[in-house]
């Protein structure tokens, strides 16, 4: 064999480290430094007094976190408003999860022909790009504010959530295994809930879970903005509207807990299901 | 006995993969595809169970026509043609005896095939295959956690769940250390010969396709140039199945 001398490798002249990204966020830095400045330089402080200012915040922090009440409300009437809005959440969450999952069938590339696939996830990468809250509100235009819109509105976002989700986990499973199970006479249901969907549960119980969270959150937000008479919604009242910090701190607190609450179960469950496996 | 007849297939307009392709396996037979790679050996398997659509040609598998099934019989005779493959294919998270009762799948209907309903004979007949393949300790395992030679016999005994007239392999031993190799290509003649299977297998390895094969078909660049048995593989027919186009003066080179 001949061996072919090979030319030295030849730089450039000037070696720049500065890649295109990097300029990119250089130049925006840059940017947000020099509108700060400007901000700071012309900000309107008359009236503004630091030192009662800042003895206002300390009290009002000390209303909301260390002398928690129910102001107004009542404990039970508040309890309520939590388990709606957990409620709220579990059953945006549920209902996302049964839509989302036969949608990803048809977003999977190893189930589904490459222009249907491509279709859907585009499509639900368009409903993703806006957030919850504004698809609550576009909902409530047609349905007018209230549960209905929260719930039509965040069911609409989890399916896009879990559709993503859910067709990642089951392109997990290679195209030709599939083909393997089709070459020996296999029905597509009987290679979906017998192949593909056992060897991903963990991973679609995860996902979900997940979702739930989220739609926890939202659906306290989402509360509200569409009055669902949740817990959002008193949140909103007390703080907004009666100014009732300790009632504020007390929902804080409510909210705190049901959070401590789903981020234990989430570890256990996980746990559970990587023992398993 | 699987007779191949005429078969042609072009994947696009400039290169016809298969030209007039035509051949015989026996049952209790283990016959091997021969070829460079690129011959057509791999689209020779995948028209036998019509993976591939091919264009023309006829694919009699004990007299019945696979070309001219409809999509009920094609299931059907798809059912009793196992396939393994380079890289076994097995769903990796399940356990080895799971991926065994995949072979059953094909035979129930839509419902008790979702629902995973298998009886208890059949669980049997799972772990004494898995059993047979040397694998008796590994049914529980997942079979990402399975070595490749122990994956492929789990691949064996999916397809003997099947209950098999033919099984057809794509080069199943490319991927495996000889050690395995032997057990595997073992574990296929004795198959050929005590269930009276037709093995269909292609191999790049000359030696192995010797040393195993009972009956050779030699492919070069879509066309049959060597059919019969080991013996009468003389190197001139060598010569002709390892040919290359472009260069010549080639040796023959099994790899
Ligand atoms: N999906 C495909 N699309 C286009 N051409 C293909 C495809 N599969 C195989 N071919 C072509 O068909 C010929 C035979 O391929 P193949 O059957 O895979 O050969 P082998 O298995 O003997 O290596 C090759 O020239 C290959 O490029
Ligand atoms: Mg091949």
């Amino acid at each position: 064999m001949k061996t072919v001398k090979q030319a030295p490798i030849s730089l450039p002249p000037k070696l720049s480290l500065l890649t295109r990204p990097r300029r990119i966020l250089r130049t925006v830095l840059g940017g947000l430094t020099l509108i700060t400045l400007y901000a700071l330089l012309t900000l309107n402080t008359a009236g503004l007094k630091i030192s009662s200012a800042m003895s206002s915040l300390g009290n009002n922090l000390n209303i909301m976190f260390l002398h928690p009440g129910v102001g107004q409300d009542t404990w039970s009437l508040l309890l309520r408003a939590l388990v709606t809005s957990i409620s709220l959440g579990l059953l945006t969450t549920i209902l996302g999860a049964l839509f989302a999952f036969f949608i990803a069938m048809g977003a999977a590339r190893n189930l589904a022909p490459a222009w249907l696939a491509n279709t859907i996830k585009a499509a639900m990468a368009f409903i993703r790009a806006i957030p919850t809250i504004l698809w609550v509100l576009i909902y409530s235009v047609v349905m007018g504010l209230g549960a209905s819109a929260a719930v039509v509105g965040l069911t609409f976002h989890s399916i896009a959530y879990l559709v993503k989700a859910y067709s990642e986990s089951i392109e997990a499973t290679p195209a030709e295994t599939i083909e393997a199970l089709k070459a020996s006479g296999v029905r597509f249901w009987p290679i979906v809930f017998q192949a593909i969907l056992p060897s991903i549960i963990p991973a679609l119980l995860s996902w979900t879970f997940i979702r739930f969270e989220i739609n926890f959150a939202n659906a306290v937000a989402v509360g509200a903005a569409a009055g669902a008479n949740d817990i959002g919604y008193y949140l909103f009242m007390a703080s907004g509207f009666y100014f009732n910090f300790h009632e504020v701190g007390l929902i804080v607190y409510l909210l705190l807990a049901v959070a401590v609450v789903l981020e234990i179960i989430s570890i256990q469950l996980r746990g559970h299901y990587l023992k398993q496996n | 006995m699987l007779k191949v007849i005429d078969l042609d297939k072009s994947y696009n307009r400039q290169k016809q993969s298969l030209k007039a392709v035509s051949f015989t396996a026996k049952p209790g037979e283990v016959t091997a595809i021969i070829g460079p790679s690129g011959a057509g050996k791999t689209t020779i398997l995948r028209s036998v169970n019509q993976l591939i659509k091919d264009d023309a040609g006829q694919i009699l598998l004990d007299d019945e026509d696979i070309r001219q099934a409809n999509k009920s019989d094609l299931r059907r005779i798809r059912h009793h043609i196992g396939m393994i493959f380079q890289n076994y294919n097995l769903i990796g998270p399940l356990t080895a005896l799971e991926n065994v009762l995949h072979g059953r799948l094909g035979a129930k209907s839509t419902f008790a095939g979702m629902l995973g309903l298998y009886s208890a004979t059949e669980k049997n007949e799972a772990a004494k295959l898995l059993q047979d393949v040397g694998l008796a300790d590994f049914a529980l395992q997942r079979c990402d956690q399975l070595s490749g030679g122990q994956q492929q016999r789990v691949g064996i005994a999916r397809a003997l769940m099947q209950h098999p007239k033919m099984i057809l392999c794509d080069e199943p031993i490319a991927s495996l250390d000889p050690k395995s190799t032997k057990l595997v290509m073992d574990i296929l003649r004795e198959l050929a010969q005590s269930k009276q299977l037709i093995i269909l297998i292609n191999l790049h390895q000359l030696d192995i396709a010797q040393t195993y094969a009972d009956h050779i078909v030699g492919i070069n660049q879509g066309t049959i140039v060597f059919e019969g048995p080991e013996r009468a593989l003389t190197p001139e027919k060598l010569q002709a199945i390892y040919r290359q186009p472009e260069t010549k003066a080639v040796t023959a080179d099994a790899n």
